[in-house]
């Protein structure tokens, strides 16, 4: 077994998915079913941020994706051979 | 038929069914909940993915078989490997 932290880590991300998860689909799935002055519907944005927010982070993703692979492709740039 | 054409048939068959739904193409009249719960499904799909790949790696990290003495045996088997060498004149 892994131990310390990696144990920790990998727990967190779990846990941390998990949470995402069960919030994520109170949102979309159960709150369409629930009446509109039922007091969870506080704890929850409008439901077009339930697109709006993980599109944002998917173009944030891909930005993050591909300034490293251009950092990385920079820094690895060697001058041409000259024979 | 090969699997590729296989997936977008079923992929797109689905597409179709979420868009008669959230567009209201067949002029079905359903509850006005069910476009509700249908027009986020693709991006809802897409994080319920992601959720489903973070909790396998971050479980797999947790579980993963370290093996410490053989992990101690190798790095101490490197050290007397370049030790050896060293003294045989290879340049680190």
């Amino acid at each position: 077994m892994a131990t310390g932290a990696d144990q920790a880590v990998g727990l967190g991300l779990v846990g941390f998915s998990l949470l995402l998860f069960t919030y994520y689909t109170l949102w979309v799935i159960v709150l369409p079913f629930v009446d509109s002055d039922h007091v969870i519907h506080s704890y929850f944005l409008p439901r077009e941020y339930s697109v709006i927010l993980p599109g944002v982070a998917a173009l944030i993703l891909l930005l993050c994706v591909g300034t490293f692979i251009g950092v990385v492709t920079w820094k690895n740039r060697k001058p041409k051979k000259v024979d | 038929m090969t699997k590729l054409l296989q997936w977008l048939l079923g992929v797109s068959l689905i597409g179709i069914a979420w868009g008669l739904v959230t567009f209201d193409l067949l002029d079905l009249q359903l509850p006005a909940v069910y476009k509700e719960v249908a027009w986020p499904m693709p991006v809802y799909l897409l994080v319920v993915f992601g959720c489903y790949s973070l909790a396998t790696v971050g479980y797999r990290v947790a579980t993963f078989n370290d093996c410490e003495e053989a992990a101690k045996e190798l790095q101490a088997q490197i050290k007397e490997a370049k030790a050896d060498l060293k003294k045989k004149g290879l340049k680190m």
